[in-house]
């Protein structure tokens, strides 16, 4: 390891700098959060790159979860959570009470750890959240259901199926599912909490190849535990620990010459 | 040693398990037996009078149509109330008053209904309903009725709900649901079997209900529709004539409960039935 104990602060700040100001879709800005008396991020700045996936790495605990539920303030369904600083999506702060949840969960969809299709048929998952948004006609609707399910590539597995129950399906299948759901009302920002960390290795690998694929119309956060996922789908990792951000660099960077030293003590194995 | 401790391990555990086998056969046998001589006395009084005539004088011949009627028009007014009042109740407790001191409140009072007697409740649909107006009324009943109902599927309700995975609820809420509109389309369906067993279970409960009803509907010799009057009810009708001198009173009572066991077990199936279609595992 070459890796060099320099001030971890130092480290990203050195990358972000490079960024150009336009690539960057959502921009987390000295950001806080609070459990209620309990601090768990600590001053968060990190960037995420328009059309790309930035992956969240770190130990349990270290706060990329809570990060990425910031980005679209799902936590304020639970009073005593509460974020401090700043969140810009295309330059305008999200975490100002201004801001409509709804209109901002509109554009920065979510898929969870565990899938979790409605109890309702597959089409009717899907075409869920576009009827909170849009008044489509029943071809057009159709069209968009398709449409997502491709894109999440599951409509091969479910075309014949689409009025069978949402839980019918496969766990690998419900969680492409999810992804259909979340695209289907055309987010620009789409956060991934662990979504393979409940899927077996083959059903994985496919959600892997949706992810790539995704990423030419959508800006992707993803949340993961496995380091070789990060390597696989992501542009961009930030490594995070004790809820700060200790490193940010391109994903093939971070991983072949981490610059700070507990990154290259957790990418090599020695904690975590 | 260990060949010792282990033979009295399984001694142990073998008259454990003996003994619950035990105690179950003789819950079990009870109920058998229950079941058993309702089915035979019940079967016994029931003819096509039973549906078609009303409740007779001793020593004529009569049925049970006001009874059933009246029976069926309180319980499903009840339910009616009950099921609005109890899942609206339930659903608040668990989604919005949660642990606030007020929603701490309505569960003990929710709690405190759930176990009163229901002779006290018939008495307080008396004091309120029936005194003030000077009359017995099939509203009053079911009115009592409803009053007994709310506690349960209120309770039943905000359990389900509370069961259902918080993942599920955030799920709705990140695609921007309102979180009503998340409550209606997506955990009301996802609680349903266990909303509809707590209704299923109050049913089961008003159905035999006759104290309340002592004080409320009372009783009515004739088929009345009219929910202001007097209306017969079958507990009721069973209350009156189980215990009567005369042998064709008594036969009609075992057809009353006969009645009720089966609509209430007729209800309970065909509920199943239904959410078993709606949500094919």
């Amino acid at each position: 390891m070459n890796a060099v104990n320099t001030d971890d602060a130092e480290v990203y700040e050195q990358y972000t700098a490079q960024i150009a100001p336009d690539t960057i879709k959502l921009q987390t800005r000295n950001l806080d959060f609070f459990y209620g008396k309990n601090q768990a991020l600590h001053s968060v700045t990190l960037p995420v790159i328009n059309k790309g996936v930035t992956a969240l790495i770190g130990p349990s605990g270290c706060g990329k979860s809570t990060l990425l539920r910031a980005m679209n303030r799902i936590y304020g369904l639970y009073p005593g959570q509460r974020a401090a600083g700043e969140i810009m999506l295309d330059g305008q702060n999200i975490l100002d009470k201004k801001v409509d949840v709804a209109t901002l969960r509109s554009r920065v969809g979510m898929v969870f750890q565990k899938p979790t299709p409605f109890p309702m048929s597959i089409h009717d998952n899907v075409a869920f959240g576009v009827r909170l948004y849009e008044g489509l006609n029943r071809a057009e609707m159709e069209q968009r259901v398709e449409e997502s399910l491709r894109k999440a590539a599951l409509w091969d597995e479910v075309k014949d199926k689409l009025r069978h129950s949402g839980l019918s399906l496969s766990g690998g299948q419900q969680q492409r599912l999810c992804v259909a759901r979340g695209i289907a009302v055309r987010p620009e920002v789409l956060l991934l909490d662990e979504p393979a960390s409940a899927l077996d290795p083959v059903s994985t690998a496919k959600l892997e190849e949706t992810i790539v694929e995704l990423k030419k119309d959508y800006t992707i956060v993803i949340v993961t535990h496995n380091l070789q996922q990060a390597t696989r789908v992501s542009d961009n990792t930030g490594f995070m620990f004790l809820g700060r951000l200790i490193e940010f660099a391109p994903t093939a960077e971070l991983f072949s010459a981490p610059k700070a030293k507990r990154t290259a003590d957790y990418i090599g194995g020695r904690f975590g | 040693m260990a060949s010792f401790r282990r033979a009295r391990r399984s001694v142990a555990s073998g008259a454990f398990t003996g003994f619950c086998w035990v105690v179950t056969g003789v819950a079990l046998a009870a109920l058998a037996l229950i079941l058993w001589s309702l089915l035979v006395k019940g079967i016994g009084g029931i003819d096509q009078n039973t549906f078609t005539m009303d409740t007779p004088a001793a020593g004529s011949v009569g049925g049970l149509r006001n009874a059933i009627v009246g029976s069926v028009i309180m319980c499903a007014m009840a339910m009616v109330i009950a099921v609005v009042v109890g899942v609206l109740a339930g659903t608040w407790l668990a989604e919005y008053g949660r642990n606030s001191v007020y929603a701490n409140l309505v569960r003990f009072l929710n709690d405190i209904l759930l176990s009163a007697p229901s002779v006290l409740i018939g008495l307080f649909v008396y004091e309120f309903m029936v005194a003030p107006f000077h009359g017995f009324s099939a509203i009053a009943g079911a009115f009592a009725l409803a009053l007994i109902a709310v506690p349960i599927i209120t309770r039943t309700t905000e359990d389900v709900l509370k069961l259902q995975p918080t993942a599920l609820r955030e799920a709705g809420m990140a695609l921007g649901t309102p979180h009503w509109s998340a409550i209606r389309q997506i955990l009301w369906k996802s609680a349903g079997s266990g909303i509809l067993t707590g209704g299923l279970l109050a049913f089961a409960r008003i159905s035999g209900e006759t104290a309340p009803l002592l004080f409320t509907s009372l009783n009515e010799q004739f088929l009345n529709f009219n929910l202001t009057k007097e209306m017969a009810s079958l507990p009721v009708v069973i209350f009156n004539d189980a215990l009567s001198a005369y042998d064709d009173l008594v036969r009609l009572a075992w057809a009353g409960a006969l009645i009720i066991a089966v609509a209430v077990l007729g209800t309970n199936v065909l509920a199943r039935i239904i959410t078993r279609e709606r949500h094919p595992s």
